[in-house]
């Protein structure tokens, strides 16, 4: 049933794998918003771990719009668009291609990232940081299933960029200002009973975000 | 009586001010290739978008074999090649039609993608990446690519721009075989020797609606060069 999701996603990920164009460079853009932050402030430690959660997300969400526009620019390259508007195969199937090639794109993207964050920030590697792999999972998820549909929105305009910053911004600032907080707790060691109940929000938004999505998609590639 | 292949019924199309076809009425019959010729702007592209479901008609209706262009069944059933490849650079010949055979469900994807490159004449690079082709083997990696999963019907628009001359000899030469196979054909083109050498019907588009619709079989080159051109005489290009 999902074969032509499989099949995008088979050939998104052989481009990406090939080129290394997306991770490279959104590796190297949080690489050095790690580096500004981190030699530019002479904080204490404490205030460090009380920024270092909105740094995480600050690299995650810039380098994942390079990710979302990079994804559809290749759509709609020699007309790929229009083909995936004439294939026998539901809108949602495309969507649900799309969507998981930018989201596993961002999770290896943010795999090798992770690493740096807790090296630059001096973060002390815990039993209790495992708390931080649905936090990201779900953030990530809330944000790449968004954005995938509104990344095709925006590729048949000019202003590509712009105007999918203008249309994602507003929709995901929830999710990101949760998995802020929720990072905050788990780096800070201070994992409160407020932790579940919003990560279950996080994860509420990311279903109603992918339903909708999915259920639209087909209106998008129309002319 | 057989179902048409195609049947457009009052289509027009408007997007805001900017009318691109009026009250267009066209039957085609399963077998049958029909070349539309008009100039640049006359509405052509348009009209081939709105068959191949890809736009909606402003008004009028479109069946394709007797359904909707936008079932899944006709989608199938459908191939367009156009000036856009539909291809991607970064990944060879074989991965390109690898991609589209899983999308049509081909069940025999190998076989069919050495015929079909074998047809185009590139099985020597089929293992290199897209990006390297010139245009002309990129093109003819397109007619594969349309040819793959064996359509009933393909819509060309205006398929011969930019090619060379081997290039286009040789798409003149598969698409004289689909004919042959039984596929209904519909070309859009300038063309008019081209269009006279391929196809048994002929339509002429010119400010935004059919003005001429004739057999291509009771046409001789000069009716059909001075018919061309009185219809699309006095149009403007608004």
């Amino acid at each position: 049933m999902m074969r032509a999701a499989l099949a995008i996603l088979k050939k998104d990920l052989r481009m990406e794998f090939r080129s290394k164009e997306s991770i490279l460079a959104m590796w190297i853009f949080s690489l050095l918003i790690f580096v500004i932050f981190n030699f530019t402030f002479e904080v204490s430690r404490l205030v460090m771990l009380e920024i270092a959660p909105g740094l995480l997300w600050v690299a995650f969400v810039f380098s994942g719009m390079f990710g979302l526009n990079q994804s559809f620019a290749l759509e709609k390259e020699n007309g790929n668009l229009r083909a995936m508007a004439l294939m026998p195969v539901d809108g949602g199937q495309i969507y649900v291609g799309k969507f998981l090639s930018v989201t596993l794109i961002m999770l290896m993207f943010e795999a090798l990232i992770f690493p740096i964050f807790i090296i630059f920030y001096d973060l002390q590697l815990s039993l209790e940081m495992l708390k931080l792999i649905p936090v990201i999972l779900a953030g990530t998820i809330g944000f790449t299933s968004l954005g995938t549909i509104l990344s095709a929105v925006a590729v048949h305009t000019r202003n590509q960029q712009i105007l999918l910053s203008m249309l994602l911004w507003p929709l995901v600032s929830p999710i990101i200002i949760w998995s802020v907080t929720l990072t905050g707790m788990v780096v800070s060691g201070e994992v409160t009973p407020a932790f579940y109940p919003l990560l279950l929000r996080v994860g509420a938004f990311d279903v109603i975000f992918f339903t909708l999505s999915y259920m639209l998609f087909d209106f998008i590639l129309e002319d | 009586m057989s179902v048409p292949a195609l049947q457009v019924d009052n289509v027009s199309k408007d997007f805001g001010r900017i009318i691109a076809l009026r009250s267009v009425n066209l039957s085609v019959n399963p077998g049958e290739f029909v070349s539309i010729l008009g100039r640049n702007g006359a509405g052509k592209t348009t009209l081939l978008n709105i068959i191949s479901g890809v736009s909606r008609p402003s008004e009028g209706s479109v069946l394709l074999f007797g359904t909707d262009p936008s079932d899944h069944d006709n989608k199938a059933k459908l191939a367009v090649i156009s000036h856009e490849m539909f291809l991607y650079g970064n990944l060879t010949a074989v991965e390109n039609l690898e991609y589209y055979a899983k999308i049509y469900e081909l069940a025999d994807a190998t076989q069919r993608i050495q015929e079909v490159l074998n047809d185009v004449e590139l099985t020597h690079r089929r293992f290199d990446l897209v990006s390297t082709y010139s245009r002309g083997m990129t093109q003819r990696l397109t007619i594969a690519r349309a040819l793959l999963h064996q359509p009933a019907l393909l819509l060309l628009d205006e398929p011969f721009t930019g090619l060379d001359q081997h290039a286009i000899g040789m798409l003149i030469s598969l698409l004289k075989s689909q004919k042959e196979l039984g596929r209904t054909i519909i070309l859009t083109t300038h063309d008019l020797h081209t269009a006279q050498e391929l196809s048994d019907r002929y339509v002429v588009i010119a400010k935004h609606r059919i003005v001429k619709d004739g057999v291509m079989a009771e046409t001789s080159p000069d009716v059909l060069r001075s018919e061309f051109f009185s219809a699309i005489g006095g149009e403007d290009d608004s």
